[in-house]
C-alpha cells in the first residue's frame, strides 16, 4: 500500500521553482496538473518530446499516396474516357484532391493518436484530487511508491517548495 | 529579458487573476440566459425554418423556380456560396496562422471564430447541394464502387470543391474541439449539478491538465496548425479554380487563387468583428476583447482589404492588355454595362472604405468598425455577384446574352442561411466558452495588466 | 438516301424482314464483348434504379400482341408515301412509322416539287393528328349523335331543300384534289347546290392580272434557279408565298457558291416591313407600303421606256430611293430572260404591271413558264357574296374558318345562323364549326386516304398511316354516303387514277401494278405541256394610272404579314410552331406590331410596350430595325381561341383589319394612328442582343471580294490556325469522326431544321413564360445578327447547335463525367449521369446546352411538379414521341446529339448489310428537313464525304475558332452579292 501527496500552487512561476527544488533533493514528481500548459514545465519535467508528428507525417503520406494513386488508376486503368480531348493522366489536376486527402489523414489520425495516447476519450472518469487544477490551482504530485523516502518526509519537501494546503491520501495505485 | 515590449498595451484589461477569467468567461454558461437571448434565437430558428421550406420547395418543383437561365447557369446560390465559404475561412486563419506567427492577441478571439467558420461553411457547403437539378442523386459526386465502374471526373474543379469543403470542414472541427477540451474540464469542475458536469465531463473527454496531456495537447496544436494553414489557403484557391479554369471572360483569370483568399479573409475578418463588437458587449467580455483586438484586426482588414483592391485594378489592366476582345468587354460590361451598379457597389465597400482605417482614430471606434465591418460584408457579396453573373451574362456570342434576376426563393434561401447560422451561433455562446480560457491564461502573464509591470521585477519568465 | 428505304401500303406488299442476326462484321470480330459489357448493361439497370430510388412510380401495364400484325416490327420504322398540303404549301413526303405511329415527317427524294427538304410546318404537322382539341365523334348541337342519325337527317334535310330549289354552300378551302373534285361536281349536281373555294389569303387578285394580261387565269410556274436577277416588290418567296419550299430549294441553288458554280445570282427586296426573304436580300431598298404601286409604275417606265414603249408619268421619290430603283431597273436590263420580277400583292393592278415588266424582260417562258400551272390558290370572295345575299337554307362548312379570318365576320355569322341546315366537316375544332348544327369530324390527312395534284400534271396520294383514333370520317366519305354510293373512297380515288391517269403512262400495264408503284413513289409525273400565253397589253394603262393615283393618306399604313410558322391561323392550335421564334424578330408565342426604330424613339416605345392601331385591341410593340417609318407590320394568324388550350391562345387577331376592295383582299391599308397604353407585355424574345459586337462570328464578304479571294472575310481563319498549339497530343478517332459543315450562304432561316429537331429528339415545349425567362429548349436556334445602320441593316444568320468539340470545355467540368467524348468525336450527355450542376452549360462558349428547369416532359421522379403548359405530355401528344430518344427528366442538361439514334440506325444497317457506310445516306434530322441543302453531315475521316471537302473548302471556319475548342461544326462564310 502506498500513498499520494499533492499540494498546490497559485502562481507558475512558484510552481516552476518548487519542481526544481524539488528534482533537487532527488524527489521524483508523479504529475503536474495546471490550468493550462506553462511554458517550460515539460523541459523542467524533463517529458519526453512527443511523437504526435511522426503519426501525422506518415498518415499525410499514406492519404497523398493513395490519393494520387487511385486517380491516376482510375482515368488510366479503371475507365480511360476521353475528357474534353485532355490526356488521361493529367497529374496536375489530381493534385487538389492529393493534397486535401493528405491533410485530412494527417490531422485525424493525430488527432486520434491524441486522444489514445493520452487515454482521454467520451466517458473517461479522471482522479481529480483539486477541482481548481481546471482553474488556477497548479497542482504538484508526488507518490510514496516511486521515491525511495516516505510520506512525512513528502509532505515536508513540499511544504518546504511552499506548496498550499499539502494533503495526502492512500492510493491503490 | 522580457518580451513584452512597454509600449505594447495589455491583451486583458482589468485586475484579472486567473479565477476571474475563469468565472467572466463562464458566466454565460453557467447564469440563465436573458430575454434578449430566447429572442434572437427564435427570429434566427424562424429564418431558418422558412429557408428549409423554400430549399424543399425548390428540389421539389426544380431550380426553374429560380431566376437563373440558359445563360447564366450560375446566380445567386453560387454567389453566397463563395460569400460564405471566404467568412469561413477566418477562424481557422486566425487560429492556425496567427498561432504560427504567435500573435498572442488571437487568443481572445479564435474560440469564437473558429466557431463562426464552422457555421459559415456549413451554410456555405449548402448551396453546391441545392444548385443541383437532381440533389436525390447527388452522390454521384463521391467516388463509390459501383456496377458500371464509373468514377468522378477528377478534372474537375467542382469536384476539388466537394473533397476541399469537406476536409476544411472536418479540420476545422476537429481543431476548434481539441481546442476546447481544456476548456469544457474547467467548465466541468466548476458546475455544480451533478448532470451538468456528467455531460462536461464527457465532453472535455476526461481532462484533468496533466503536464503530460499539455505538452502533447501544444505540439498536437501546432503540428494541427501547419496542416490547417495550408488547408485554408487551398480551399479558396481551389474555389477559385471554378472560375479560373473556365474559359468565360472575366472568370478565366490567374490572379484568382490568392485574389479570393485574400477576399475571403478579408471578408471574414469583416464578419468576426460585426460579431465580436456584439458579444464582447452582450457578454460583457470588454476586459477580454479589448480595442487593442478590435484594432489589430482592423489593421488586417487595411491589408487584405488593399490586395483586393490591386487585384481589381490587375483585372483592370490584365483584360486591357491581354488584348483579348472578350475579356476586354467584359471588364468594359462590368464597370458600365446592366449591372454597374453591382460593381460600383463593391468598389465602394471594399476598396475605398476599408482605407479610412489608416486613420487611428478611426481603427479605435468600434461604432465606426462595425458599420465598415457590415459595409464590406456587402461589399464582399456583391463581390461574387458581379464575378458570378456579370461575367456570364454577356460572353462570347452576344445571340444569347441575357440578363438575371433572383426570385423570391433564392431570397429566402440566402435568409434562411442567415437563420441557420445564428441559431447554431446563439445556441454556441450559452454551452460554450467563448473564449479559449486555457489560451488566455498562458498569455495572461505576458499580456494581461495585472501582471505587467510586476512580472518584469520578479523572476524572469522561461519564455520561447 | 432512302431509295433503299422500302415504303409498302398493305399487307400483301409486305416482305418480312429478313434473317435478322448479324453477319460477322469486322467490328464484331474485333470488338470484344466481354463480361465487362455485360457488366455495363448490368450498370444501366442499376443506374435506372438509382434513378427511380428517391421516388416510387406508377406501374405502367403493357399488354403484349395476341397476334402480331405483320407491318408492326418493334423498334424497326417503316416508311410510307404521303403528301401535305395546307393553303400556300404542298410537300411530297415519307411518314415515319414506329410501332403504327407516325413520329415523322420527312421529305421524299422521289418527289419533282419537293425532293429535300421540308418546311417548319410540314414537320410539326405530324403533332395535328394527335391534337388534344380533335373532335371525338360526330356532334348535332353539341350533343354526340351517332353517324347514321346525323346522315340520315342531313340527307332528308339536303333533297327538300334541294327539290324546294334552295341555296345550298359547300364552302372549302382551295382543294388541289383531282378525286375530291369529281365527288364535289357529283355532289352539286345531285343537290344543285354551289361549290365556293375560299382561302384565307387569297391570290385572286394576281390571277385576275394574269387573265388581264395574258387570258389565263393560271397561276404560273417560277423557275428562281434560272434567274440570275431577282427582284421581289415585297413578296415574301422564301417564307410565305406560294410555294416556299420548292422556291427555297431553286434559291439555295444560286447561293451555292464554289469554283464549279462561280454564279451568284442578284437578288433585290423591295419592301416596307422586313420579311424573312428581304432579311435575305443582297439589296434590301426600304419603302413605304403604300408606295408598292408608285414602284412598280416607276419601274415599269425605267423598263419599258427604253424599250420603247409608251407610257409618261413623273413619280417622285427621294433621292436615294430613286437611285436604288434605276439601279435595279438596269439590272433588270441588264438580264433580260433571265431576270425575274414578283410581287406579294394581291392587287391586280400591281400584277398587271408586273407581269408586263416581266413580258418586256422576255422572262415568260423563261423564269416564268404556264403549263406546270399551280392548282391551288383557286379560292375567290364569291362566297361571302352569295353566302349574305342568297340567303342560303343549308351551309357545309368543311375546314374554313371565315369568322376567324374574314373582316365581315359578324354578317358571316348571321349568315350562319340564319340557314336552316349547318354542317361542318372540319377537322379540328374552329371559331366556325362551333356555330354548325352538326359537326361531322373529318380525319387528319395522316389518317386518310386522298390524292393531289398540287402543279398540273404531277399527281400524288396520300395514305392513311396509322389507324383512325376517333369516331371521325374523312369529309369526303361523309359526301359519299350522302351521294348514297357504296365505294369506299379508296376505290374512289383509285378508279379514277385508273381511267385517268394510268392511260397517261406505259411503263405499267397492270394496272394495279400501277397503283403500287404510285403508292411506293408517292409522285405521279405526266407529260408537261407548256403553253405560250397571248400578251394583251390593253390593261397596262389603266393599271398605271390606278397605280399611281394611290395615295398614302394620312397616319401609318398596316400591313399584315404572315408568319412562317403560323401561316394563317392553322400555327396557333399546334406548339411546336408557337415554340419556334420568327426568323426575323425572335420572338416565339404571340404577335406583334413591329415599328420603325425612328417612330419608337419619337413616341418612346419600348419592345413589348402595348400600343393601340385603330380599333384593334391592344398589342405590344416592337422595334424592328429596317422597318419603314409610316409602315407597322402585324403578323396574321394570331388570336385564334377556340380549339385551343387557353394556355395556346397567344397574339391579337389581325384578319378585321383586312379590307376587300371590289373583290380583291387588300393586306394592307392606311390611316390609322398609333397611341401608347402604358401597358407592357413580355415579348418571349430569345434573342435580345442584335449585333455581333464586331466579333467575327458570321464571316461575311463580297461577292466581288469572293472573285477575287475564295477566302476573302475568313482571313482569320488562317491566322488562328497557325497560333493554336496544344500541350497534349491529340486523341486519335478510329473509324469515324462526326461533323457537320453550314453554308451560311445557303440558309435562309426558314426554321425547318428547328422544327425537325423537335419533333425528332422529343424536345419539350415550355410555353411562352419560361421562353421570355430565357428558358426555352431548342438544341439548334438561329442566330441573326444585324449589321450597318438600324434604319435598314444588313442581316445575317447562323444556325447554331452543339459544336461538338474535341476540346470541349464543357467536358472537362462536369464534376461526374456525365459528358464526355465519344471515340466518334461526338459530345455525348449522359443523361442519367447528370445531376444538374449546369457547371457545362456556364463553360460553353456557344451557350448551346439545355438545362430542364422543370418538369416538362414528366419523366421526373418527383410527382405532382409537372410544368405543361402546352398540355405536351398528355397521353396523346406523347403517342409522337420517337421512341429511338430518352425523355429527358427534370434537372438534366441536354443538348445536340448530333442525331446519334441515327448513327447508330446507319451505322447498324451497313452492319447488317455487310458494306461500309455510303456518305449522304446518314442525314442529321436538320439536315435531312433543310429545303436549301445548307446543312451536310458526315464523316470526316472519309476525305471524300462531302463534308469533309467542305471542311477543306476557303469559305470554311468554326466557331470561335480562336478559342482552340476545335468544334466538329463548321461554317462557310456568307457571301452577299452587293451592288
Amino acid at each position: 500500500m502506498s500513498s499520494i501527496v499533492y499540494g498546490h500552487f497559485t502562481d507558475e512561476l512558484d510552481l516552476l521553482d518548487a519542481v526544481k527544488e524539488l528534482q533537487e533533493k532527488g524527489i521524483k514528481i508523479a504529475d503536474v496538473r495546471t490550468p493550462f500548459p506553462v511554458h517550460g514545465l515539460d523541459t523542467a519535467l524533463n517529458l519526453r518530446r512527443s511523437r504526435l508528428p511522426k503519426v501525422a507525417f506518415i498518415a499525410g503520406a499514406v492519404g497523398g499516396t493513395l490519393g494520387m494513386l487511385f486517380q491516376i488508376w482510375v482515368f488510366t486503368v479503371g475507365w480511360p474516357l476521353n475528357i474534353g480531348g485532355k490526356p488521361q493522366l493529367a497529374i496536375p489536376s489530381f493534385i487538389p484532391v492529393a493534397f486535401e486527402l493528405t491533410v485530412l489523414f494527417a490531422a485525424f489520425a493525430m488527432g486520434i493518436a491524441f486522444l489514445l495516447r493520452s487515454n482521454l476519450g467520451p466517458g473517461q472518469i479522471p482522479d481529480i484530487l483539486d477541482e481548481d487544477v481546471t482553474n488556477d490551482h497548479f497542482q504538484v504530485i508526488l507518490s510514496e511508491k516511486n521515491n525511495q523516502v516516505t510520506e512525512p518526509e513528502l509532505i515536508e519537501a513540499l511544504k518546504a517548495a511552499g506548496a498550499l494546503d499539502v494533503k495526502h491520501v492512500n492510493s491503490t495505485k | 529579458m522580457m518580451h513584452v515590449s512597454p509600449i505594447r498595451e495589455p491583451l486583458i484589461n482589468g485586475e484579472k487573476s486567473y479565477n476571474d477569467i475563469t468565472n467572466d468567461v463562464m458566466a454565460p454558461v453557467k447564469a440563465k440566459p436573458g430575454k434578449l437571448w430566447y429572442v434572437g434565437l427564435t427570429i434566427s430558428a424562424l429564418l431558418a425554418l422558412a429557408g428549409v421550406g423554400a430549399i424543399i420547395y425548390t428540389i421539389w418543383n426544380g431550380i426553374g423556380l429560380w431566376g437563373v437561365n440558359r445563360t447564366i447557369g450560375w446566380g445567386w446560390s453560387i454567389t453566397n456560396f463563395v460569400w460564405w465559404v471566404g467568412i469561413g475561412h477566418v477562424g481557422t486563419f486566425i487560429s492556425a496562422i496567427l498561432l504560427l506567427f504567435r500573435q498572442k492577441w488571437r487568443t481572445s478571439i479564435n474560440r469564437a471564430a473558429e466557431a463562426m467558420t464552422l457555421f459559415a461553411v456549413m451554410c456555405a457547403g449548402l448551396f453546391p447541394l441545392i444548385h443541383m437539378g437532381r440533389l436525390p442523386l447527388g452522390f454521384f459526386i463521391f467516388p463509390y464502387p459501383n456496377t458500371r465502374e464509373l468514377w468522378p471526373n477528377f478534372n474537375s474543379p467542382l469536384l476539388w470543391d466537394v473533397f476541399a469543403i469537406t476536409t476544411y470542414l472536418l479540420v476545422s472541427l476537429l481543431f476548434w474541439y481539441m481546442g476546447l477540451i481544456p476548456d469544457l474540464g474547467t467548465i466541468r469542475d466548476k458546475m455544480k449539478t451533478a448532470w451538468k458536469k456528467k455531460v462536461y465531463n464527457f465532453l472535455s473527454f476526461g481532462w484533468k491538465g496533466s503536464a503530460r496531456h499539455w505538452s502533447r495537447h501544444e505540439s498536437m496544436s501546432l503540428i494541427l496548425a501547419g496542416l490547417a494553414a495550408p488547408l485554408v489557403l487551398s480551399v479558396h484557391t481551389i474555389v477559385s479554380f471554378d472560375f479560373a479554369t473556365s474559359i468565360i471572360p472575366g472568370w478565366h483569370t490567374t490572379i484568382f487563387p490568392p485574389y479570393f483568399v485574400s477576399g475571403a479573409v478579408f471578408s471574414g475578418f469583416a464578419m468576426v468583428l460585426t460579431l465580436m463588437i456584439v458579444t464582447r458587449k452582450a457578454l460583457n467580455l470588454e476586459e477580454y476583447i479589448t480595442v487593442g483586438h478590435v484594432e489589430s484586426m482592423n489593421k488586417v482588414i487595411i491589408a487584405t482589404g488593399s490586395i483586393v483592391g490591386i487585384a481589381y485594378i490587375t483585372e483592370l489592366f490584365m483584360a486591357w492588355y491581354s488584348g483579348v476582345e472578350y475579356e476586354r468587354y467584359a471588364f468594359v460590361n462590368r464597370a458600365l454595362g446592366p449591372y454597374a451598379w453591382a460593381y460600383w457597389i463593391m468598389m465602394t465597400c471594399n476598396v475605398i472604405s476599408p482605407q479610412l482605417l489608416w486613420i487611428r482614430k478611426l481603427r479605435r471606434n468600434l461604432a465606426f468598425t462595425f458599420g465598415l465591418s457590415i459595409f464590406i460584408n456587402i461589399g464582399m457579396w456583391f463581390e461574387r455577384f458581379v464575378i458570378v453573373v456579370t461575367s456570364l451574362h454577356r460572353d462570347y456570342l452576344p445571340s444569347s446574352w441575357a440578363m438575371y434576376k433572383p426570385t423570391w426563393v433564392e431570397v429566402l434561401i440566402y435568409l434562411g442561411t442567415f437563420g441557420i447560422f445564428f441559431t447554431f451561433f446563439f445556441i454556441f455562446i450559452r454551452v460554450f466558452p467563448v473564449i479559449a480560457m486555457a489560451e488566455v491564461k498562458s498569455v495572461a502573464r505576458s499580456s494581461a495588466r495585472k501582471f505587467l509591470g510586476k512580472s518584469v521585477k520578479q523572476k524572469p519568465e522561461k519564455n520561447h | 438516301m432512302s431509295e433503299e428505304k422500302k415504303y409498302w401500303h398493305l399487307l400483301e406488299e409486305f416482305e418480312p424482314v429478313k434473317d435478322i442476326r448479324l453477319p460477322k462484321g469486322p467490328e464484331e470480330v474485333t470488338s470484344p464483348v466481354s463480361r465487362r459489357n455485360f457488366l455495363k448493361a448490368l450498370g444501366l439497370g442499376t443506374a435506372s434504379a438509382a434513378l427511380i430510388a428517391s421516388c416510387k412510380r406508377p406501374v405502367e401495364k403493357a399488354i403484349p400482341y395476341f397476334i402480331k400484325p405483320e407491318e408492326i416490327a418493334p423498334g424497326k420504322a417503316v416508311y410510307y408515301a404521303s403528301s401535305y398540303f395546307s393553303q400556300n404549301e404542298y410537300c411530297n413526303v415519307l411518314v415515319k412509322v414506329r410501332d403504327s405511329r407516325p413520329i415523322k415527317l420527312e421529305p421524299n427524294p422521289k418527289s419533282q416539287v419537293t425532293p429535300n427538304g421540308t418546311s417548319g410546318k410540314v414537320q410539326a404537322s405530324v403533332m395535328d393528328v394527335y391534337n388534344i382539341n380533335r373532335y371525338e365523334h360526330p356532334l348535332k348541337d353539341g350533343e354526340p349523335v351517332s353517324w347514321e342519325d346525323a346522315d340520315n337527317e342531313i340527307k332528308n334535310q339536303l333533297r327538300n331543300l334541294a327539290n324546294e330549289g334552295q341555296t345550298i354552300l359547300l364552302i372549302t378551302p382551295t382543294l388541289i384534289s383531282p378525286s375530291t373534285k369529281k365527288l364535289i361536281a357529283e355532289f352539286v349536281s345531285t343537290f344543285g347546290a354551289e361549290w365556293h373555294q375560299y382561302d384565307a389569303v387569297p391570290m385572286n387578285g394576281y390571277r385576275e392580272a394574269n387573265l388581264r394580261v395574258f387570258g389565263t387565269d393560271a397561276i404560273p410556274e417560277y423557275h428562281f434557279d434560272k434567274a440570275d436577277c431577282i427582284v421581289s416588290v415585297g413578296c415574301d418567296f422564301l417564307g410565305t408565298w406560294l410555294s416556299p419550299i420548292e422556291f427555297t430549294r431553286q434559291y439555295a441553288h444560286r447561293r451555292d457558291l464554289h469554283r464549279e458554280n462561280p454564279n451568284l445570282n442578284k437578288h433585290y427586296q423591295i419592301e416596307a416591313g422586313m420579311s424573312l426573304t428581304g432579311s435575305n436580300a443582297d439589296d434590301r431598298i426600304k419603302v413605304e407600303r403604300e408606295d408598292y404601286g408608285k414602284i412598280l409604275a416607276y419601274l415599269h417606265n425605267k423598263i419599258t421606256l427604253s424599250s420603247s414603249t409608251t407610257a409618261t408619268t413623273n413619280i417622285q421619290f427621294p433621292q436615294e430611293t430613286a437611285n436604288a430603283l434605276d439601279n435595279v431597273a438596269k439590272t433588270l436590263l441588264q438580264n433580260k430572260g433571265n431576270s425575274l420580277l414578283v410581287c406579294g400583292d394581291n392587287n391586280p393592278d400591281h400584277q398587271v404591271l408586273v407581269n408586263s415588266i416581266n413580258q418586256t424582260l422576255g422572262n415568260i417562258g423563261k423564269t416564268i413558264r404556264f403549263g406546270r400551272n399551280y392548282n391551288h390558290y383557286r379560292g375567290t370572295e364569291e362566297w361571302f357574296e352569295r353566302l349574305s345575299n342568297a340567303n342560303p337554307r343549308a351551309v357545309i362548312l368543311w375546314d374554313v374558318n371565315p369568322i376567324y379570318n374574314h373582316p365581315e365576320s359578324e354578317k358571316i355569322k348571321d349568315a350562319i345562323e340564319n340557314a336552316s341546315l349547318t354542317v361542318s366537316l372540319h377537322s379540328l375544332p374552329d371559331e366556325t364549326a362551333e356555330l354548325c348544327r352538326y359537326v361531322l369530324p373529318s380525319t387528319g390527312y395522316l389518317e386518310c386516304w386522298d390524292d393531289a395534284e398540287y402543279k398540273t400534271g404531277i399527281y400524288s396520294v396520300m395514305q392513311p398511316t396509322l389507324h383512325k383514333l376517333f369516331d371521325s370520317r374523312q369529309a369526303q366519305e361523309t359526301l359519299l354516303t350522302w351521294l348514297g354510293n357504296e365505294n369506299s373512297w379508296a376505290d374512289y380515288i383509285k378508279n379514277h387514277w385508273n381511267t385517268n391517269y394510268f392511260p397517261l403512262q406505259n411503263q405499267n400495264t397492270d394496272q394495279e401494278r400501277y397503283w403500287v408503284e404510285i403508292l411506293r413513289n408517292g409522285e405521279f409525273v405526266s407529260d408537261n405541256t407548256e403553253t405560250s400565253p397571248s400578251f394583251n397589253s390593253g390593261e397596262i394603262g389603266i393599271a398605271l394610272n390606278n397605280s399611281v393615283s394611290e395615295n398614302s393618306g394620312e397616319g401609318f399604313t398596316v400591313e399584315l404579314v404572315e408568319n412562317v410558322n403560323i401561316g394563317t391561323g392553322h400555327g396557333p392550335l399546334n406548339p411546336w410552331l408557337q415554340e419556334c421564334p420568327d426568323p426575323v424578330t425572335r420572338i416565339a408565342w404571340g404577335n406583334y406590331a413591329s415599328i420603325s426604330p425612328r417612330l419608337a424613339r419619337e413616341m418612346e416605345i419600348k419592345n413589348g410596350d402595348v400600343v393601340l392601331i385603330g380599333d384593334m385591341p391592344g398589342i405590344p410593340a416592337f422595334v424592328q430595325p429596317g422597318q419603314a417609318d409610316k409602315t407597322i407590320s402585324i403578323a396574321l394568324g394570331y388570336g385564334r381561341r377556340s380549339g385551343i388550350p387557353e394556355d395556346l391562345v397567344t397574339g391579337v387577331n389581325a384578319f378585321p383589319l383586312t379590307k376587300i376592295k371590289n373583290g380583291f383582299r387588300n393586306y394592307s391599308s392606311s390611316g390609322f394612328n398609333i397611341k401608347k397604353t402604358g401597358e407592357f407585355e413580355k415579348l418571349a424574345l430569345v434573342q435580345g442582343h442584335q449585333s455581333m459586337e464586331g466579333r467575327p462570328i458570321v464571316r461575311v464578304a463580297t461577292y466581288e471580294e469572293w472573285k477575287e479571294n475564295p477566302a476573302a472575310g475568313n482571313e482569320m481563319h488562317e491566322k488562328v490556325k497557325h497560333h493554336l498549339h496544344s500541350l497534349y497530343e491529340k486523341h486519335d478517332y478510329p473509324g469515324h469522326k462526326w461533323g457537320m459543315a453550314i453554308d451560311l450562304n445557303k440558309c435562309i432561316g426558314c426554321s425547318a431544321c428547328v422544327l425537325a429537331c423537335n419533333t425528332e429528339n422529343n424536345i419539350p415545349v415550355v410555353g411562352k413564360k419560361e421562353v421570355s425567362r430565357a428558358h426555352e429548349m431548342h438544341w439548334l436556334r438561329i442566330d441573326r445578327y444585324y449589321t450597318g445602320n438600324e434604319e435598314n441593316p444588313e442581316v445575317v444568320r447562323q444556325p447554331v447547335m452543339c459544336q461538338h468539340c474535341d476540346n470541349a470545355p464543357c467536358e472537362n467540368v462536369c464534376p461526374v463525367a456525365a459528358t464526355n467524348h465519344s471515340d466518334e468525336g461526338l459530345n455525348q450527355m449522359a443523361y442519367n449521369r447528370c445531376i444538374g450542376t449546369r457547371y457545362c452549360n456556364n463553360n460553353c462558349p456557344y451557350k448551346v446546352r439545355r438545362f430542364n428547369w422543370l418538369d416538362y416532359t414528366g419523366a421526373d421522379a418527383i410527382p405532382n411538379n409537372r410544368y405543361d403548359p402546352a398540355n405536351m405530355t398528355l397521353d396523346l401528344p406523347r403517342m409522337r414521341h420517337n421512341p429511338d430518344v430518352t425523355v429527358r427528366a427534370k434537372g438534366v442538361i441536354e443538348k445536340c446529339s448530333f442525331c446519334v439514334q441515327r448513327i447508330q440506325k446507319e451505322k447498324l444497317d451497313a452492319k447488317k448489310e455487310g458494306r461500309p457506310m455510303q456518305d449522304g445516306k446518314l442525314k442529321s434530322a436538320c439536315q435531312q428537313a433543310c429545303p436549301a441543302d445548307a446543312i451536310v453531315f458526315g464523316d470526316l475521316n472519309d476525305p471524300n464525304s462531302k463534308v469533309s471537302k467542305l471542311m477543306k473548302d476557303p469559305r470554311n471556319y468554326h466557331l470561335l475558332e480562336e478559342l482552340h475548342t476545335l468544334p466538329s461544326v463548321g461554317y462557310l462564310t456568307k457571301i452577299k452579292n452587293k451592288s
